[in-house]
């Protein structure tokens, strides 16, 4: 089980009417982040993050309880109960008690604990009747013994007192995520950028009710909708859903060295059509290992035998992907054909495709 | 005598002031973006309008329908395409058009006239690509709910398979001609603008779609 510091701030975890509380958790949520990217807020007034990368990092735990005591001290003015612990269920209770446990020492600890801390009343009571006052002595009874007696979710405690879960359902509040990350949505998106997925105004009504009925005409993959991803090739960086299916991930701004330019094909073909290169003298153009091209094309031919003549062509830009794995090996080619037609070709094991028409 | 000889009774000040248009010119039109607002009359597409775009197959006919998009897509209105086999999600979102809403409908199955007028009430413009020629009656059906609907209608029509009907706004692109350097650099498109009214004036303009960046420019 992962080690985790768990920040505990009692003041936040009761829900204020006037929504300060969430808002006080996602500017403290943001500012742990800093400390590290995989904080996350348990429920309110709970944060986790593992350990082990801050803890190199700031050189040692309690460096990092430290840094982590000003950060909440500096954003919300509380001080917080913080602890050490491996898996949720040790170390939020560790954070109540203000405890650090060392690497292995978990196990004991949550042995050690009474029942109550389980947080069903009437297990802790039968099994004190029963002559079992820690979770460490409930664990040890047969899975099979404890389904007699109680109903199935006694056996979720069960396998959580033997060490085969690490938390609890209960300690997690399944919506807080949804409603911070609504509430972050809001400062960053303005009130023109509404958008499909977002809050939404008349108009969206309307695209959405259309939609809904096309959809039922054509059937369920018949309206699209766009978003743009990373990758170096406008056929990569395009993705077309279904419309009503969830939302893709929003475009990445990181940089992709090796990205093909704008201006980008305005038709780029889902199935890419093969195509032959010809030189002068009608013999096939290939891609050489080293990503030259054997000879200047001068023919593009269709499979249907229709021949177009090539006027100036661009590239290849050989683009090797993953290669330390079953590598991918493409080439793009620009060509303008004398028909006043640009378009993007791929040489990929040693054919030549169609995949994007400038029209 | 007769009545319409009859002098008309003045109208009362209170009642003038109800009588001002509900709808102001400018709601009338949608905005257009890049190059077009300084070449199409008031710089703008009006709502119900029927749109052409005229151009042989891959020589920016579908580049000029999607600009026109960029204006009104960027202040918050829907759009769709209708019949555009497999756009060019990259291209469409660098002419400035807000890929959020956007509903493409690539392939209608033989139903582009019926989609297209199922769309009308959800989006204020519309580019529809017929696989074949339009027929007379279809365009007939499809431009009349536009008028009655409000929505602008861009149709990417070829010279081989033209709109059967006249429009209130036509480009016709008579020449295309790239720019390169290492790569493919801008593309230089000599269009024709005509139309009924103000427009009728027409007029040849040279105008840079796709530039370095993508974008429609004027040059």
């Amino acid at each position: 089980m992962e080690r985790l510091v768990a920040v505990w701030i009692e003041e936040l975890s009761v829900e204020a009417p006037d929504g300060a509380t969430l808002r006080d958790t996602l500017r403290l949520l943001e500012a742990l982040e800093v400390l590290c990217p995989f904080t996350e807020v348990v429920r309110l007034g709970l944060f986790v993050f593992p350990v082990r990368g801050p803890s190199r990092f700031f050189g040692g735990d309690d460096e990092v309880l430290k840094a982590t005591r000003q950060t909440v001290l500096d954003v919300t003015g509380y001080t917080p109960s913080l602890g050490i612990g491996e898996g949720l269920f040790c170390a939020e209770i560790a954070a109540k008690k203000q405890l650090i446990l060392e690497a292995g020492t978990s196990e004991a600890f949550r042995r050690s604990l009474p029942l109550d801390y389980l947080g069903r009343k009437d297990v802790a009571t039968t099994c004190r009747r029963l002559g079992i006052h820690t979770i460490g002595a409930f664990g040890d009874l047969k899975r099979a013994r404890v389904a007699e007696r109680f109903n199935k979710h006694a056996l979720v405690l069960h396998a959580l007192a033997r060490g085969e879960t690490a938390e609890l359902r209960e300690q997690r509040d399944q919506k807080l995520k949804l409603r911070l990350a609504q509430l972050r949505g809001d400062h960053v998106v303005g009130e023109e950028q509404m958008g499909f997925f977002g809050q939404r105004g008349a108009a969206d009504e309307r695209a959405e009710v259309a939609a809904h009925r096309l959809r039922r005409r054509l059937g369920p993959e018949a309206v699209l909708v766009a978003s743009l991803c990373g990758g170096r090739f406008p056929e990569d960086r395009a993705t077309l859903v279904p419309w009503g299916s969830p939302p893709a991930p929003r475009a990445p701004e990181a940089p992709w060295p090796g990205q093909l330019r704008s201006p980008s094909p305005t038709t780029t073909l889902t199935q890419p059509v093969e195509v032959q290169l010809r030189d002068a003298g009608d013999q096939k153009v290939t891609m050489l290992s080293r990503g030259f091209l054997s000879t200047d094309p001068a023919a593009l031919l269709f499979s249907s035998q229709l021949r177009r003549e090539i006027v100036w062509h661009a590239g290849p830009w050989p683009l090797i992907e993953k290669w330390w794995q079953a590598g991918r090996k493409r080439a793009h080619l620009q060509v303008l054909l004398a028909s006043g037609e640009a378009l993007l070709l791929v040489a990929e094991s040693s054919r030549w495709w169609l995949v994007g028409i400038y029209d | 005598m007769f009545a319409f000889s009859t002098k008309r009774p003045e109208i009362p000040e209170e009642l003038l002031t109800t009588l001002r248009p509900v709808t102001l010119a400018k709601n009338k039109t949608l905005p257009l973006g890049g190059p077009w607002t300084s070449l199409v009359p008031h710089g703008g597409l009006r709502r119900g309008s029927t749109v052409v775009v005229n151009a042989p197959q891959g020589l920016g006919g579908l580049s000029v329908a999607l600009s026109l998009l960029s204006g009104a897509s960027a202040k918050g209105h829907w759009a769709a395409v209708v019949g555009v086999d497999d756009p060019g999600v990259v291209a469409v979102a660098d002419l400035g058009v807000d890929l959020r809403r956007v509903l493409f409908v690539p392939r209608p199955r033989g139903a582009w006239a019926e989609s297209a007028a199922d769309l009308l009430d959800g989006v204020d413009l519309l580019i529809v690509r017929p696989p074949s020629k339009a027929s007379h009656g279809a365009a007939r059906r499809l431009m009349d709910r536009v008028r009655e609907r409000g929505t602008v209608l861009i149709v990417l029509a070829e010279p081989g398979a033209p709109w059967p009907l006249p429009s209130d706004l036509t480009f016709d692109i008579t020449q295309s001609q790239w720019a390169t350097s290492s790569r493919l650099d801008a593309r230089y498109l000599t269009v024709r603008i005509r139309g009924r009214g103000e427009a009728s004036r027409g007029g040849e303009h040279v105008v840079v779609l796709p530039n370095r960046r993508g974008q429609a420019e004027a040059s």
